[in-house]
């Protein structure tokens, strides 16, 4: 069965991060996520949500909104990002490697490091292009009794 | 809790306090603590990661600004880092660079 949480939607500015964050930390709530899975999907919709407000609207000299939605089903959660600032597609990035992380931080390169945490974090993560709108989709697994554990 | 970044200076020691949420809406006000720190010219930077509840890449950027502001013979320590914030560190591998400890050795 599937259910709908309601949709927010937020200024695309760095205030509302942390209203954002309420939002998914409610939302796994709901979904029974562990304390870890919890904050690995807010840290992941964290991370996409300030690139979206910094290069996606601010950067471009744009202002607007972020539509966040979460839905649940038996099996998962997922919570949808959509704004309609630049298009940015996070998965063309260029992730740091296992080396770049284990440089000395004074060696380190900056970029990249968002994203990445974002796809460890997230058992599945999606991005779209629908008309003028990004859109980003967040996927954890629900491990519920009774679901096998997985 | 909101968040707050608290610096003290002792016997060349900046020992910085974070507490709360640490994202991109508030990094801007950790970086200029870490610039007061560096103004002192410490041999060491030790950040207190206790109080500390959610830990952003942005807030991770500026450890590596610390870094590259201080200079290589400045060694950065995180304490009491845990759970969630502590699995961050870790998994964007900043265990190699920084020492991860449960206290610092005069506390």
């Amino acid at each position: 069965m599937e259910m709908e949480i309601a949709p927010v939607i937020l200024p695309a500015t760095l205030d509302a991060l942390s209203r954002l964050g309420q939002y998914v930390k409610d939302a796994s709530e709901k979904a029974g996520l562990d304390r870890q899975a919890a904050y690995n999907l807010r840290l992941a919709v964290d991370e996409i949500a300030t690139n979206i407000i910094v290069h996606g609207y601010e950067e471009a000299g744009l202002t607007g909104d972020i539509l966040v939605q979460g839905k649940l089903n038996d099996g998962e959660i997922t919570i949808a990002v959509e704004d309609s600032g630049t298009p940015f597609d996070p998965l063309a990035k260029k992730l740091p490697t296992e080396e770049d992380l284990a440089r000395p931080l004074e060696e380190r390169p900056i970029g990249g490091l968002g994203i990445y945490l974002v796809l460890k974090g997230v058992d599945k993560f999606a991005y779209e292009r629908s008309g003028n709108r990004n859109r980003n989709i967040f996927t954890m697994k629900r491990r519920l009794p009774g679901n096998g554990g997985n | 809790m909101p968040f707050s970044a608290q610096l003290a200076v002792v016997d060349g020691v900046a020992k910085v306090t974070l507490k709360g949420e640490l994202d991109a809406s508030v990094a801007g006000q950790f970086k200029e603590t870490i610039e007061q720190a560096a103004a002192e010219k410490p041999r060491r930077l030790v950040l207190y990661f206790n109080e500390l509840e959610f830990l952003a890449s942005a807030g991770l950027r500026v450890l590596i600004f610390a870094k590259q502001k201080m200079g290589i013979n400045v060694d950065i320590y995180v304490i009491g880092s845990q759970g969630p914030v502590l699995a961050t560190l870790e998994m964007s591998g900043f265990h190699h660079s920084v020492y991860l400890q449960d206290t610092y050795g005069d506390d």
